[in-house]
């Protein structure tokens, strides 16, 4: 691209308020990883002596928060199968076939990323509520599938279009019937982006506030309800080592999708935040 | 896409057309399980807020919660959803600009490293992003102990429990999706544009005021109404960055079904939210829809 040649200024200007908004935006997360080796909790920063106090607190057994844990990884894992199911076959109708009412369907997909989340929680606390299902594992799996289908369904909708459909016709002319394509074609060559929205379900999941707090009981409270709970009410630092693990375990799968995806073959620059479709 | 499909269809028509029929009836069965799960799990309670919201005590149709939430201590939480929304809206776009705008004109090894630092963070969650603004704004917090050892006027400042806080830890939230949206923009301006202005003698604020800006103003529009939107019926900060004045709409909601069992009062509630985001996407697309047609106006005559 072409370009006005640069004045000095101007780029240390840019330079230096570039890194003023990445310092702001790193800055909170790093607070975060220091302060939870601090054997003094929250307060002085940097801290004075380091330990590893509040991870074992965390881990405790039989704890608050080792069974929140336990809840959301439960929540999260059916979460995920449930997005993948309705994240396959809705890639396929919105990718591949000519759908009639394509756009409706497509806007229904895309209506959950864009409806005040709360609105969302108090709906599903309205469904769930007279059947007695608040609390309930699968109810709040249910609840979140609404926010991670559409994100699964958008990774996997760019995964098949990135799929040359010449190979599918290709192996249809040599008398493979639909099933040996979808196996042996479609799902290898799928299986990056297949990856990739399980991830992505998971951590939308384990990371969800709304709709667990909303569908929570004082028996079932997922990871974020614990952590808001924390934050809100008691000062409790363990927090800190939970929010540290949270961090870790964000950075952990975007690291996993980034090596599928360049052992796959496929170029970065894949969207996940409901912006494409806006613009 | 959609030319590579059709070459080779041309060449086998007989194949393809019965291919077509098929295909759509394979897309149908495909398309029946998200649409009937997200009816039932996502249409049907948002409409079962709506009726709620409707309904008396003895189940009559009223608008009495309506008129109570727009009275009162409820319109001013009401008003004060849309102020930091906004607030949020023009600070995220703000600064959203400068660095987008800066990663526009990077080397592509450090445009990458600087994307990657916008979002990271997003796929962590809010709540932990949120507890790390506490810990730095506080009164011994990093910010104010740097302010103070290098005797800053005022310092220590109040950044917590105020709107201050309130708007930064937001900003930080939204900040992903302006820095994407703009970015995408502004990759699209053609240099060109900007250099032939420079050739014909225009001055650098010229080009950004005449060609640069209206190049780029779908987007900031974009950007903008869609952290505004986002924030709409975001809690996590305001409920604890915030203090009593920061009190959201959505915070009100969950308290008013948490802990007082006002569910008729959360749904009218909700259904203002639904309104407020609705008429966001509304101007939204009908800025896109007369794009499109000023578009189509050009490149017909």
């Amino acid at each position: 691209m072409m370009e006005l040649p640069a004045t000095r200024a101007g780029h240390v200007g840019r330079g230096l308020s570039a890194t003023a908004i990445l310092l702001f935006l790193a800055m909170p997360i790093v607070i975060i990883l220091v302060t939870s080796f601090g054997a003094d909790g929250i307060g002085t920063f940097p801290p004075k002596q380091y330990s590893t106090h509040w991870y074992q607190q965390m881990a405790a057994p039989g704890g608050n928060w080792a069974t929140s844990i336990a809840l959301s990884s439960l929540v999260a894992a059916l979460t995920t199968v449930f997005s993948l199911i309705l994240g396959a076959t809705a890639a396929t109708a919105l990718a591949r076939g000519r759908l009639p009412l394509h756009a409706a369907v497509y806007g229904l997909v895309l209506a959950p990323m864009l409806i005040p989340q709360v609105v969302i929680a108090l709906g599903l606390f309205l469904f769930f509520e007279p059947v007695g299902m608040l609390g309930s594992p699968l109810a709040i799996a249910l609840g979140h599938t609404v926010l991670a289908a559409p994100i699964a369904i958008l990774i996997m909708i760019s995964t098949l279009k990135g799929i040359d459909e010449r190979l599918e016709d290709a192996a249809a002319s040599m008398g493979a019937g639909r099933m040996t394509i979808a196996r042996r074609i479609t799902f290898p060559l799928a299986t990056p982006g297949l990856i990739a929205a399980a991830v992505f379900s998971f951590i939308t999941s384990f990371d969800e506030f709304f709709i667990a707090q909303f569908m929570s009981t004082p028996d079932t409270r997922t990871l974020p309800v614990l952590v808001f709970n924390a934050l809100q009410f008691d000062v409790d630092p363990t927090v800190t080592a939970v929010s540290a693990v949270l961090i870790a375990l964000a950075i952990l799968a975007l690291a996993l999708v980034a090596v599928v995806r360049k052992l796959g073959g496929h170029r970065n620059g894949q969207n996940v935040l409901p912006v494409e479709p806006l613009t | 896409m959609a030319g590579t499909a059709v070459a080779p269809a041309k060449v086998r028509v007989r194949k393809t057309s019965a291919l077509r029929g098929h295909r759509s009836r394979i897309a149908l069965v495909n398309a029946v399980p998200v649409t009937v799960f997200l009816l039932v799990m996502f249409v049907y309670p948002i409409i079962g807020v709506l009726s709620l919201s409707l309904k008396g005590d003895s189940g009559a149709f009223t608008l009495h919660w309506y008129a109570d939430a727009l009275s009162g201590a409820n319109l001013s939480v009401l008003v004060s959803t849309v102020r930091i929304s906004a607030e949020t809206a023009a600070a995220s776009l703000l600064v959203g600009f400068v660095l987008a705008h800066a990663i526009a004109r990077m080397r592509p090894v450090f445009a990458a490293l600087a994307m990657l630092i916008v979002v990271v963070p997003h796929f962590i969650s809010a709540l932990v992003r949120t507890y790390g603004w506490i810990i730095m704004l506080g009164e011994h917090g990093l910010i104010n102990s740097l302010a103070t050892s290098v005797h800053a006027p005022g310092a220590p400042y109040s950044l917590l429990y105020n709107e201050t806080g309130v708007v930064i830890g937001t900003t930080s939230v939204m900040l992903p999706y302006t820095v994407l949206v703009l970015q995408g923009v502004m990759r699209g301006v053609d240099g060109r544009l900007l250099a032939a202005a420079a050739g014909f003698g225009a001055s650098r604020f010229t080009i950004f005021r005449r060609i640069y800006l209206p190049l780029v103003a779908p987007g900031i529009g974009t950007a903008g109404l869609l952290s505004f939107i986002l924030c709409l019926g975001y809690y996590i900060t305001p409920a604890l960055m915030g203090g009593d004045r920061q009190t959201v709409v959505a915070a009100l909601i969950d308290q008013q079904v948490m802990q007082q069992d006002r569910w008729n009062s959360a749904a009218a509630f909700g259904v203002i939210l639904l309104l407020l985001t609705f008429a966001g996407l509304g101007v939204l697309g009908l800025a896109r829809w007369r794009r499109g047609k000023a578009h189509a106006r050009r490149s017909g005559s």
